[in-house]
């Protein structure tokens, strides 16, 4: 990071923020401590202005949104021009990716920067399956990466993020990220994307719980969703929002898919908790569900899963019983969404799937009139 | 003759004679009651219709409450029926008043005593009631995400065990068996424990060396390196 302010941003003040949620491992050392020395064998003649280090422990929930309410609050004190968050555990990151979610809200006058990276077709599941063809669907914008997790925003739209009262909802944990990209959608900001290349991050956490995370995304996805009801109900057409950086293509390391134990999960789902889905669902959707859990080979249409995810949203609209237990059932829909996209995709290279994921984002363009009908 | 048959008889008669009319009361009272109860039930549920008191409670929350809870029945209705009930046993009381017996008098007298505990204890069964649908609501889709086979058994067994312990300090409240039930539910509740334990133990020991064998190797060949988020 220090190498891509000096690089890019040289006669620029700049200040380093690790917005710390109660390390053991030594981060804050490291964090304090390194430094470039030897700016030479980066290319770089010169040297920065001033980079400053804030350490600093964040107060509330635990989780990445009370971290980031940090930065935002230290932002707005130091009436910053241009901010950007970047996740803990890449590896992948580059004093480039400073540079480009930096730049178009210096220069180009852009509020908020999505990233846009490369990622293994079987990365990012709830992105591609749940939240990019809903948030497309619901505020009109291809935004590839809503819950991308590294982001740049102006100053006055950290400003703006303080002003919302939500850092004791899921918000606060993993939902941030999607809060933050619909939050500069819907109120008008001007949003754009950066090409930021492979996401690699830390090995995954054995203990991270996929229904919690998944909970905790949807709630804040549906939150959202009763926020800015008058908002999306409106939008008709989608459009591409402007993107940045030189697009390339690298190698990525292989991922192992277990589709047996996906569809498994799907099918006692299906029979253990059709009480509580006959209660979310509608009819039809049910009586889809078992037929597509007897498919064989298993296959979840697109359409399918578009009413399925529409009727969670109106089943937690009308809250027809405990939000987080009707959220927690659809952890296996989902897992058998995942395994009959994972199928789908088994011979696929990047631009197949991404036009795949069209089709499914077109399933959920062609299905909204059915959520606003029920919505109202 | 007269003092050995007719005596007794007369005074049988008698008494029948003075008893009749307070059991006739006692009727026509029990009778009135079930009359307005039905027909307070009937207009409450109409009226509660014509106010919308089904789509009012749906708007303030009152009905998801119920439906968490797993009741589905709507407000009205039970509203409706919870005036049916409090009048027709309201008549019932009055009626059995009316009989004059001792024996019946002092039962109700002691029923009235009674009345707290009951509204005690059914304030408890209640609780226990949402609160046994809730956990075991909670606890049949933890164990779906956790890919348990048995899922549907285990939400059942917690939502029992809950419904089971209400039950027990209901009753120990009313007084009806106290350290009878306790004892009898923690008999039971061992011994459920105890008969899944040998039978899984020696019974199914096979089946469970297999089960847990099959865990094992699921569980390695079921990791996978799918990051959702």
């Amino acid at each position: 990071m220090q190498a891509g302010f000096a690089k890019y941003f040289p006669d620029h003040n700049a200040i380093l923020i690790n917005s710390d949620g109660g390390s053991t491992d030594g981060t804050l050392e490291i964090v304090e401590k390194t430094a470039i020395d030897d700016f030479q064998p980066l290319l770089i003649d010169q040297r920065q202005n001033l980079l400053s280090k804030i350490v600093t422990p964040y107060h509330g929930i635990p989780g990445k949104g009370s971290a980031f309410r940090t930065i935002f609050q230290v932002a707005k004190e130091l009436k910053v021009k241009a901010c950007a968050v970047v996740d803990s555990d890449l590896r992948s990151i580059t004093p480039e990716w400073i540079d480009l979610l930096i730049r178009p809200v210096l220069n180009r006058g852009f509020d908020f920067v999505n990233p846009y990276y490369l990622r293994h077709k079987y990365d990012g599941t709830i992105t591609n399956s749940i939240v990019y063809p809903v948030t497309r669907a619901l505020y009109g914008k291809h935004i590839r990466q809503p819950i991308g997790g590294d982001f740049g925003f102006s100053g006055k739209l950290a400003e703006f993020y303080l002003t919302k009262d939500v850092w004791g909802s899921d918000v606060a944990r993993f939902g941030i990220d999607i809060w933050m990209t619909t939050t500069a959608v819907a109120n008008d900001f001007k949003v754009c994307q950066s090409f930021l290349g492979a996401k690699i991050h830390a090995a995954k956490d054995p203990s991270a719980d996929l229904s919690a995370m998944l909970t905790q995304v949807v709630s804040s996805l549906f939150m959202l969703m009763e926020e800015y009801h008058h908002i999306w109900k409106e939008v008709k057409t989608t459009t591409p929002v402007p993107l940045f950086g030189f697009e390339f293509s690298v190698g990525l390391e292989p991922i192992l898919v277990n589709v047996e134990r996906m569809t498994n999960m799907f099918s006692l789902g299906i029979s253990e908790l059709s009480d509580l889905l006959s209660d979310i669902l509608s009819t039809e959707c049910m009586r889809q569900l078992v037929e597509a859990g007897l498919s064989d080979p298993f296959v979840f249409g697109d359409e399918l899963w578009a009413h399925v995810i529409y009727d969670y949203a109106l089943a937690c609209h009308r809250k027809v019983m405990s939000v987080d237990h009707i959220l927690k059932t659809l952890t296996p829909l989902y897992l058998g969404k995942v395994a009959s996209l994972v199928q789908d995709m088994a011979e696929s290279n990047a631009h197949e799937v991404e036009e795949r994921l069209e089709a499914l984002c077109l399933a959920f363009e062609k299905t909204k009139p059915y959520l606003i009908k029920g919505w109202d | 003759m007269d003092n050995v048959f007719l005596g007794p008889l007369k005074k049988f008669v008698t008494k029948i004679a003075g008893f009749l009319p307070n059991l006739f009361i006692g009727a026509i009272l029990i009778l009135i009651g079930l009359l307005i109860a039905t027909l307070l039930r009937k207009m409450i549920c109409r009226l509660s219709r014509l106010l919308n008191m089904d789509r009012i409670s749906e708007k303030v929350g009152l009905t998801q409450i119920l439906q968490k809870s797993g009741i589905r029945e709507p407000v009205s209705w039970l509203v409706g029926n919870a005036v049916y009930w409090i009048v027709l046993i309201s008549f019932v009381i009055m009626g059995l008043d009316a009989l004059k017996i001792p024996a019946v008098e002092n039962l109700l007298q002691e029923f009235w005593f009674y009345v707290p505990n009951v509204i005690a204890a059914a304030i408890i069964l209640g609780a226990g009631y949402l609160l046994g649908n809730f956990l075991g609501r909670a606890a049949l889709i933890a164990a779906v995400n956790a890919g348990i086979a048995i899922s549907g058994l285990i939400g059942k067994f917690v939502k029992f065990t809950v419904f089971i312990m209400a039950t027990t300090m209901a009753l120990e409240l009313l007084g009806i068996g106290e350290d009878t039930v306790l004892i009898a539910f923690a008999v039971v509740f061992g011994g459920v424990v105890l008969a899944l334990a040998i039978a899984f133990g020696l019974g199914g020991r096979d089946a469970a060396k297999g089960y847990i064998d099959k865990m094992l190797l699921e569980k390695k060949e079921e990791d996978d390196d799918i990051t959702h988020i």
